[in-house]
């Protein structure tokens, strides 16, 4: 009987092995991709929202601070988005007429909500809580992007479980000053802009904000009266000047110097008791 | 697919699944079309569900191989040792529990019982396999934020806020501090600062959140069947109260449940006024008639009387179960101080602290029995006698002895208690059971207080109620009158008395008497349907009210939402009636106490009491009265030979069927029985195998002409010639959830005998009915290695618990001599923390761990209630309880000991222990449950797959696995339920105790804020929270001076199963006993061995 198949038939069976490898390979690639694309976190797509509010305006060009609309971000996990009477404040008197704002009047006249669009919308299954991020010096805008630039908002980051976990692997990396939270323009210190920063050591039950005091201005240039402020009676020993990558200013020898977020980053971290990447990557602390 | 020829085999497996059932029925439903056989096949599961009706499971009922008495006892006699056992299989060794434990899971939980047949569900699963690699690049659809318009100032959300109010009940309001998220009530629990209860709850006032939220809630006004306005009905109501102004209310009746508010007697009184001739009568079927005609009887007035447990060396039960719920009066405060007493932790002021003694004699095995160090089941119609010869023992002048305890063991466990009583005078309690006849509490007060008890130990008070009433004459009164034609309006607020009326009375037929019948409900229920006009009652979480704690305080019933559909308080009906009638709720209360409260700023003051939740002071003083006894005799009439005695009791969940749409209460398995979602008519073996009936047969009871099927069931410690039939189920229109199950006990019930009723005739139907009862459920199959003998019969139940050590306790006296018993014996040893192929974790920080005081549970499955508010937990129904698949995370496990009728019982809350070396973590492919660096097994939902592999490694057995969509997504009024800290969790997912993990992060964050550590006692978890006996301690073990750590580090503290070396961070403080010395031989002679 005569071969069905060919000898040549040989390459053409090892070049579609070859061929189902590669398909399968581009299929588990692109499914990654997949995953991780805009399409599905929405990463940078601006939702048609029932009025187009903007950021950029607000924030940017009238200078509120975040918290005169997300009014719960430092006592709750919940941030807060503003009832139509915050809106109303203003625009009871300005803009009284736009057609722009006929939903907010609508509902401040009906007493309806204006349905908003969710643009940072998590897994049900995920727990976020604002007010220990705020609280333990993780800015608006390490997570929320430059928001004052945002004509319409949209998602800067994916939101997914990988870039939670970089930073739960390493807090410091995005740790700020708490006096640096709504600071929508920080960029952490550099050698050309460096933070000086001052402890009294972390207290049992005192906030943060009262133990620690950080500056981007020269404490040894600042006027006498501001320097009084900042200069607090402080025991800190100064260990950090060394490991922290900066120099102590001379003049202050209770501030430390810091030009580089990595330094600034373990300074805080103690300041604040982060806790450890463990704790902090651990299930519980999001799922539950 | 039907077209697919029989040759070919490939497209074929779904006919084949189809024949999977088996059985002609099914063969011809495979040539029905598709569509049409999927729904004939769901229909059957449906109506499989509905009526449970031949249901055939693996696990049969003890009934094939029944065993009898003798059997069991022959079983027992060769064993040595203390002999535990949970369910008669077990005790018996009978195949069909070998082949239960065989398996993980019970029969048919691992099979599809649901509407989706498996042809279906292959289909699905078909698609959703081709899908399985996309489902993780599914997009979230868009959600919507909805603001407020204005948002209330001092509203921070996502934050709870508390509130304190008080759940009238019966027997005294329950003060309850509400956690409130957005204004909606999430969790109820005591008030932490009043000085009742102190913060604890029990599982009715738990479980009421749900009966707020009831789907099936009357939500709108109707007049015969149509809705109206209720200003309609306001209208009509002015009208006929004009009218009868000038006759003085002759003819307007009102019955009501038992008034529990001060304000509404205030408003009737002044109503009374102006209608002199009008009627206000209550009835409960469950009320204090026996009580307070003895207290009429004995002191010329009506008193309550409140037992001051925290002086009492001896307590004496008269078939008073004050230890398993509310039901009865003053249960929280009473369960406290007699746990108090029980746990035996020295403190700088009391360095040898004394246990207390509890005898009990029952006519129902309840948990407060089983407590008892001393025990004896007797008929109900017998405790009267019991209590005359107690009586006549301590010289009471009147008091005769009844004959039947003058001789044999039950003359030796009178004298017993006799002595003991005696010796304590002044320092001992008798407490007479609600359920008992006016001539059991009589003789409790004239014990009492020749023992010179009263103003000690026992003292009378006001009663709490505003309006006590002899409530089984009023309801006869009603009927009368009724009957007679005197009734023109009947005002019906909040009772139900077609479905509980006493049966002789017929309240139904004497309903078509009246012209005019109001209703105000919380459900169209049997009532409401008769009645002209139905109008929706509010719920005590959404109104104005007022109650008194069982010890008198005030409490101020505020509303923690806006009716959900517009309800109406009785307070706004009857302020109808006055001068003023359209003066809300809130003034009503607010106008009654105002003027009673201290201080010039009376504002002010009325601020701070709705703030507290309660007028401080207001507790009742104890009145100084003398008892005037005549004479007492209890020797029960002699009954017809060949029947049976039945008791009728409040069900401890559904109570008189009033929360028989709760699904908690339905699905929570009661004390001692376990059973879930019925009721059924409880025996002792004995006389189930002389009447030679198996569990769940069904039978016939036929009681003075009356007659009611129900299913037989048998339960240790249960006296003979007796049935005890639970009420509150076999509703017809009480909902979705509590229409159905059970069977009606009221048809039985008469105004003659509403408490006992001699001479009941049992037929045998041939029918069975299945029963859930979950106490088999939590079996395992040990390996040798596991410390098994290889057999597979070892399981977590009884017929280890011994040798594992499961249950450890001694009695006082070998506690004395041996403080280390807890760890001494055969019990195997927990091995050192080197001994492990694992590496160990390091705990630096917090080390969370439990303590649970077997010593003060006391069973009354409060903490099971509150989890499950807690923790979104979802129910199953019954059909899926009987498979095993009950969602509890926390449950209690019930170890009987000894002999089948006179045996001890254990109660041991169960839950995930969070092993150290947890098996469960060892063995999940994907990580699903992990171990945090605190030292909880966490698991996360989302990555679960549903393999079950950790539920099969578990050697608790405390994991639940989502076998269906058990969660409800879709009712709208059960979302706002939800505790929005917790997942709801969807099918295919294992759950379990996470020691409430989203507390512990509340408050890690609420401390990290602060800059500082966890306190102790900051975090208390959901199950510790409601314990009226404060038997679970959480806390840091790492910190020596918490109050777990110093509970751990007593001698009595031992691992259940620890020797595996799973490292529990639950641990289980040993039980020490108080039991009689002269009476224990003679209890437990005929158990097989003596401990």
């Amino acid at each position: 009987m005569a071969q069905i198949f060919d000898r040549s038939s040989n390459a053409l069976v090892r070049m579609s092995l070859v061929l189902t490898g590669l398909i399968v390979i581009a299929l588990g690639v692109s499914l990654d991709e997949l995953q991780r694309s805009p399409w599905v976190t929405r990463q940078g797509q601006r939702a048609e929202q029932p009025v187009p509010f903007s950021h950029e305006h607000h924030v940017m060009g009238l200078g509120l601070q975040c918290q005169y609309c997300h009014t719960s971000v430092e006592k709750s996990g919940y941030a807060g988005i503003p009832p139509t009477e915050t809106c109303m404040n203003c625009h009871a008197q300005m803009w009284t007429n736009a057609a722009l704002l006929q939903p907010v009047r609508q509902s401040w006249a009906t007493g309806a909500s204006i349905p908003w669009i969710r643009v940072h919308d998590l897994p049900d299954f995920v727990y976020f809580n604002h007010e220990i991020h705020v609280n333990k010096g993780i800015g608006c805008s390490t997570c929320h992007g430059r928001v004052d630039l945002m004509p319409l908002m949209y998602e800067q980051n994916t939101l997914q479980m990988e870039w939670c976990l970089n930073c739960h692997r390493n807090p410091g990396r995005n740790l700020r000053p708490t006096s640096e939270i709504y600071n929508m323009a920080w960029t952490g210190p550099t050698a050309q802009k460096p933070v000086w920063c001052s402890t009294t050591g972390p207290k049992d039950g005192v906030p943060t904000a009262q133990t620690v005091d950080c500056t981007t201005v020269d404490p040894s240039r600042a006027n006498p009266q501001t320097a009084s402020i900042n200069m607090l009676p402080a025991v800190y020993e100064g260990h950090m000047a060394d490991g922290g990558g900066g120099a102590r200013a001379p003049a202050a020898l209770d501030y430390v110097k810091f030009t580089s977020q990595d330094g600034l980053g373990q300074f805080l971290e103690k300041q604040y008791r982060i806790r450890t990447p463990q704790e902090l990557s651990s299930c519980e602390t999001c799922h539950r | 697919m039907r077209d697919v020829p029989p040759m070919s085999w490939t497209g074929d497996s779904a006919t084949g699944t189809g024949q999977q059932r088996g059985g002609p029925a099914d063969l011809d439903l495979n040539n029905l079309d598709d569509g049409r056989r999927e729904a004939e096949m769901a229909k059957e599961t449906v109506k499989d569900q509905n009526e449970m009706a031949a249901l055939k499971t693996g696990h049969e009922p003890a009934g094939e191989a029944l065993l009898t008495l003798e059997q069991a006892r022959a079983k027992l006699a060769g064993k040595t040792g203390k002999k535990y056992w949970r369910s008669l299989d077990e005790l018996a060794d009978t195949p069909a529990f070998h082949e239960m434990v065989q398996r993980e899971f019970p029969a048919e939980a691992a099979e599809w019982i649901d509407p989706v047949t498996r042809r279906g569900f292959l289909k699905v699963m078909g698609a959703s396999l081709a899908l399985a690699g996309l489902s993780g690049c599914t997009k979230q659809p868009d959600e919507q934020i909805y603001p407020y318009i204005k948002q209330p100032e001092d509203l921070v959300l996502g934050r709870p806020v508390y509130f304190a109010t008080a759940f009238p009940f019966p027997t005294g309001a329950i003060p309850l501090l509400v956690k409130s998220d957005a204004y909606r009530p999430i969790k109820l629990d005591g008030n932490p600062e009043h000085p009742f209860n102190r913060g604890t709850s029990d599982i009715i006032t738990q479980a009421t959140l749900l009966d707020m939220y009831d789907p099936d809630r009357s939500q709108r006004p109707l007049y015969r069947g149509e809705v109206r306005p209720f200003i309609e009905f306001v209208a009509a109501f002015r009208a006929m109260a004009a009218d009868k102004k000038a006759g003085g209310g002759q003819g307007l009746y009102i019955l009501s449940d038992t008034v529990t508010s001060p304000t509404l007697a205030a408003q009737w009184k002044t109503a009374q006024k102006s209608y002199p001739q009008a009627k206000w009568l209550q009835w409960d079927p469950v009320n204090r008639d026996s009580w307070y005609t003895a207290s009429k009887t004995a002191f010329g007035d009506y008193y309550d009387a409140q037992y001051r447990l925290e002086g009492a060396d001896v307590i004496l039960s008269l078939d008073a179960d004050f230890l398993s719920g509310i039901a009865h009066p003053g249960f929280l405060r009473l369960a406290a101080d007699y746990a108090n007493r029980r746990k035996l932790q020295p403190t700088p002021s009391n360095p040898n602290p004394e246990i207390n003694r509890l005898y009990a004699v029952e006519s129902t095995p309840s948990t407060t029995g089983f407590k008892a160090d001393n025990r004896m089941a007797i008929k109900a119609s017998e405790v009267a006698g019991f209590a005359a010869s107690v009586a006549a023992a301590l010289g009471v002048a009147g008091a005769q002895a009844d004959a039947s305890w003058s001789s044999g063991p039950r003359q030796k466990f009178l004298s017993a208690v006799v002595a003991d009583l005696k010796a304590n005078g002044g320092k001992s309690a008798v407490i007479p059971g609600d359920q008992q006849s006016p001539a059991v509490h009589l003789a409790a007060i004239a014990i009492n207080q020749a023992l010179g008890n009263a103003g000690k130990t026992v003292v009378y008070t006001e009663t709490v109620n505003p309006m006590p009433a002899i409530q089984g004459d009023d309801i006869k009164t009603l009927v009368a009158d009724m009957q007679a034609g005197k009734v023109d309006w009947l005002v019906i607020l909040n009772a139900n008395p077609v479905y509980t009326c006493p049966a002789d009375l017929n309240f139904e037929q004497a309903m078509g008497r009246v012209n005019t019948i109001v209703h105000l409900g919380s459900h169209v229920d049997e009532t409401a349907l008769g009645a002209h006009w139905h109008i929706n009652n509010a719920h005590y979480l959404e109104s104005w009210s007022d109650a008194r704690a069982y010890d008198g305080t005030v409490s101020v019933v505020q509303p923690m939402i806006d009716p959900l559909y517009g309800g109406k308080t009785p307070q706004e009906i009857i302020q109808s009636l006055l001068d003023d009638p359209d003066m809300s709720g809130y003034d009503a209360v607010r106008t009654n106490w105002i003027g009673t409260l201290p201080g010039a700023d009376k504002d002010f003051a009325w601020r701070k009491v709705l703030h507290d939740g309660f007028i401080t002071d207001t507790a009742f003083q104890p009145k100084t009265v003398t008892a005037k006894i005549g004479s007492l005799s209890g020797t029960p009439a002699a009954s017809a030979a060949g029947t049976l005695e039945v008791v009728f009791r409040p069900d401890p969940n559904v109570y008189d069927g009033r929360y028989a749409n709760v699904g908690w209460l339905q699905e929570i398995p009661k004390p001692i029985v376990s059973m879930s979602w019925d009721n059924a008519a409880l025996m002792s073996y004995e006389t189930r195998g002389r009447l030679g009936l198996a569990e769940e047969d069904v039978i016939e009871i036929e009681l003075n002409g009356r007659k009611i099927s129900a299913p037989v069931f048998s339960v240790p410690g249960h006296p003979d010639d007796t049935l005890s039939l639970a009420l509150g189920y076999g509703r017809q229109n009480a909902g979705r959830v509590g229409s159905g199950p059970g069977f009606n006990a009221y048809l039985l019930r008469t105004s003659a005998a509403p408490l006992f009723a001699g001479g009941a005739k049992i037929t045998k139907t041939g029918k069975t009915y299945p029963l859930a009862v979950t106490k088999s459920h939590y079996t395992d199959h040990r390996s040798v290695f596991a410390g098994g003998d290889g057999s597979g019969t070892h399981s977590l139940e009884g017929n280890e618990a011994m040798e594992r050590g499961i249950v450890r306790y001694a009695t006082v006296a070998d506690f004395k001599q041996h403080p280390d018993f807890a760890h001494e014996e055969n019990i195997p040893e927990d091995p050192k923390p080197n001994e492990t192929l694992f590496a160990n974790w390091r705990y630096d920080k917090n080390a969370w761990g439990m303590a649970i005081d077997m010593n003060s549970c006391v069973g009354c499955n409060a903490c099971i209630a509150a989890c499950y508010a807690e923790n979104n937990i979802a129910v199953v129904g019954k059909h899926q309880t009987k498979t095993g698949r009950i969602m509890q995370w926390i449950r209690i496990d019930t170890y009987f000991e000894g002999d089948l009728d006179a045996p001890r019982a254990h109660f041991q809350p169960m839950t995930c222990q969070q092993c150290e070396n947890a098996p469960c973590e060892q063995v999940c492919p994907v990580g699903a449950t992990i171990h945090s660096p605190e030292g909880l097994n966490v698991m996360v939902y989302n990555r679960c797959v549903g393999v079950r592999y950790c539920s099969n490694n578990c050697p608790y057995k405390v994991r639940k696995f989502n076998f269906l969509l058990f969660s409800d997504f879709t009712t709208p009024s059960l979302k706002l339920m939800r505790n929005p800290d917790v997942t709801v969790r969807s099918r295919g997912v294992m759950e379990k105790c996470s020691y409430c993990t989203q507390r512990i992060i509340a408050a890690k964050i609420a401390a990290d804020k602060q800059n500082r550590d966890i306190r102790d006692g900051e975090i208390v978890t959901a199950c510790q929270q409601s314990c009226p006996t404060g038997a679970i301690v959480f806390g840091n073990i790492n910190d020596k001076q918490s109050r777990v750590a110093k509970l751990k580090a007593q001698q009595r503290n031992y691992g259940v199963l620890a020797d595996l070396n799973v490292r529990p961070r639950t641990t289980y403080i040993a039980e020490v006993i108080n039991p009689n010395p002269d009476l224990d031989e003679a209890q437990i002679q005929s158990a097989p061995v003596n401990s």
